[in-house]
């Protein structure tokens, strides 16, 4: 039976999505969570497998108390079992740190796993960084960017698109992958599975105590990375009024515009050859 | 007094958003301009468990608090509120009389296929000359042997076009019909029961409202709820609870309105300004609001106090006495603020608009919870 640890990450609901149109940044006390699109498909990924081959999942997590409804989701959806690392002291780690955090909770409360799931990258800071530090943590072999998944006994199959090729790659377990978006049709939350999550889900919290952690690597402390500024890009349109005769306007166009046309439809507008 | 939603109702409210944003949100406007009722979003609900919101888990259901349960109700209504009224109706008084006064033998025979939503529920109390008059009912149940033959005419049925299981009100007494009134459960495959003509609505037009017609229908005893002569009883203790469903399809339906007004406010410009920097709508927005904040703290009230096992009768009809007269109003301020595409089929509003009126007048009309409520009201007081 395979042991499966999946990562999730609470993002800010994309639909939602608060700015403060001043300042351009993300009003992230106005935003309600859910969970992290490319960790939802990592799930889905592990709750196929389960369907399959049978297994149990682990859902884990870092972040705030509130971080807590994405493990009832997973679990209404078919986790197991549920995993909050929430501290005050880890608040505000980079994605090494949080790399390293996530390694040594796995390592306590699922030894012997086989496969640890996380989402490709995540959508409110998209480093894709923590899945393939996290396999190096834990000194396991790692495949990101995963859209398929076949086990096949001690062994994974996966299919993954690299520019214009599709690859094969096997690995040997115990093992690590990132898993993409938009590959399986993601299941809906079962009420029922819902209700019981709330009313009897096995959910462990841990702080950073519990897990033995040096205080010094972990949280803001232990962060190398420093975010300087996060900012909503502004995109600003220009219209442009091109005057004079039909014929003035199109010579006009043609000179501004002409080699973006003609790379549009592949074809040199100057001198009317394919290229 | 805690009025922050826990942690619970905000996924179940997010979980039933979704839903209601991907399987529905494409086509709800279709659904009410063809007046279909949409059985594919059906199968997707049945495995769900929105068939069986608080059936207990022994009969599949997935027995969530009244709370949830209302949370689902407003959210599948905020993008449709006829398949939120298929819901509400199917839940509240399809299953829950049959969970309530049932035997365990009739739950074992009808719950499993109402809460997989292979047998949608109907409650048929209307007929031409009785509605808030219940005493009026005419449909008759006959004993022969150990069976009931049932004949009458029941109107304005939801979810009568596509019902499996049934629940007849009916006499068995025409010489006194309060107390020999009855809860039949009659079955759509039963020799003598048809469905009439889809009524042509104002609204909620995606939900195939019908007659019923009972011509010699013959049923085993063990189809009757509870006693003969419990019927009245039943009636009332189901449109309590079904009124909780009511009052939160109004909340969903003046929730969409409101939501679409409040971002039509903000891209409508009119003088070189959107209209939202205008007084008066800011004082339309604040009105509505204030009156949706107000009927959805009335209609949490109600569903914390069924859940405490306390009567709720009286906080019931006023939660749906106070929800669906603001859905009536807010929907008519949302047309107002969206002007003439307002009154288009291009908008969503029109649709709310239609839909919300009658809010007011199925599961007792606003005349009936005012009665409802004076009555508690002149009870409680000396």
């Amino acid at each position: 039976m395979l042991k499966m640890v999946v990562c999730i990450k609470q993002v800010p609901m994309a639909s939602e999505l608060p700015w403060d149109p001043a300042t351009g940044t993300l009003l992230r006390d106005l935003a309600e969570g859910m969970i992290n699109p490319a960790c939802r498909s990592a799930l889905e990924a592990a709750l196929r497998i389960k369907a399959a081959e049978g297994g149990e999942i682990t859902a884990i997590t870092m972040g705030p108390p509130m971080a807590e409804e994405v493990l009832h989701e997973a679990i209404a959806l078919g986790a197991d079992r549920g995993v909050l690392l929430t501290d005050r002291k880890m608040a505000g780690a980079d994605t090494g740190v949080t790399s390293y955090t996530l390694a040594r909770a796995i390592e306590k409360v699922c030894p012997g796993f086989d496969l640890i799931l996380c989402g490709f990258a995540t959508s409110d800071s998209e480093t894709a960084q923590v899945g393939p530090q996290l396999a190096e943590e834990l000194a396991i072999p790692g495949v990101v960017y995963v859209d398929e998944i076949e086990v096949c006994g001690r062994t994974i199959r996966m299919q993954r698109r690299s520019d214009n090729f599709l690859e094969t790659l096997e690995m040997d377990l115990p093992g690590l992958i990132t898993v993409t978006t938009g590959v399986h049709a993601l299941h809906h939350v079962p009420l029922g599975g819902l209700q019981a999550a709330f009313d009897e889900a096995d959910i462990l919290f841990l702080a950073a105590e519990e897990l033995g952690l040096d205080p010094e690597r972990i949280g803001v402390k232990g962060s190398a990375t420093r975010i300087l500024n996060v900012y909503s890009p502004t995109a600003a349109k220009k219209n442009l009024v091109l005057t004079g005769a039909p014929k003035r306007i199109v010579e006009q166009l043609f000179e501004r515009f002409g080699d973006k046309l003609g790379g549009a439809i592949g074809k040199d507008l100057k001198t009317g050859k394919r290229s | 007094m805690d009025f922050n939603p826990c942690m619970k109702h905000k996924v179940v409210r997010k979980a039933v958003r979704m839903f209601a944003e991907t399987e529905l949100g494409p086509i709800a406007r279709d659904i009410d301009r063809d007046a279909r009722f949409p059985w594919e979003v059906v199968e997707k609900m049945r495995p769900l468990h929105f068939f069986g919101l608080q059936a207990p888990k022994a009969f599949g259901g997935a027995e969530m608090d009244s709370i949830s349960y209302a949370i689902t109700i407003e959210e599948i209504s905020r993008v449709s509120a006829a398949v939120g009224l298929c819901l509400t109706v199917h839940n509240s008084v399809g299953i829950y009389p049959i969970e309530r006064f049932g035997t365990e033998e009739q739950k074992r025979r009808f719950l499993p296929a109402m809460t997989r939503g292979e047998r949608i529920g109907a409650f048929c109390l209307t007929e031409a000359n009785a509605g808030s008059d219940a005493g009026g009912v005419e449909t008759i149940a006959v004993r022969d042997g150990k069976d009931f033959v049932i004949n009458g005419t029941k109107i304005f049925v939801t979810n009568g076009g596509i019902c499996g299981t049934s629940l007849i009100f009916a006499i068995t007494d025409p010489q006194n019909p309060q107390r020999s009134a009855g809860v039949f459960i009659v079955e759509k495959d039963t020799p003598g029961f048809s469905v009439g003509e889809i009524e042509d609505l104002c609204g909620m037009r995606a939900n195939p409202v019908s007659s019923l017609f009972l011509e010699d229908c013959r049923v085993p005893e063990t189809n009757l709820l509870g006693c003969p002569g419990d019927g009245l009883k039943i009636g009332l203790v189901t449109l309590d609870t079904g009124r909780l469903g009511i009052a939160a399809q109004a909340l969903g339906l003046a929730q969409a309105a409101f939501e679409d007004s409040v971002r039509y406010s903000k891209e409508r410009q009119q003088f070189r300004k959107p209209i939202s920097s205008f007084q008066t709508i800011q004082n339309y927005l604040a009105d509505m609001a204030t009156e949706i904040d107000a009927a959805r703290l009335l209609c949490y009230r109600a569903c914390a106090v069924k859940d405490a096992g306390r009567p709720f009768g009286a906080e019931a009809a006023m939660a749906k006495l106070y929800c669906s007269a603001t859905a009536t109003r807010v929907t008519n301020l949302a047309v107002q603020i969206h002007g003439g595409y307002g009154y288009s089929k291009e908008y969503d509003v029109e649709r709310y608009f239609r839909d919300a009126k009658v809010t007011e007048i199925y599961e007792g009309t606003s005349e009936v919870q005012r009665m409802v409520i004076a009555r508690a009201v002149l009870a409680q007081r000396t």
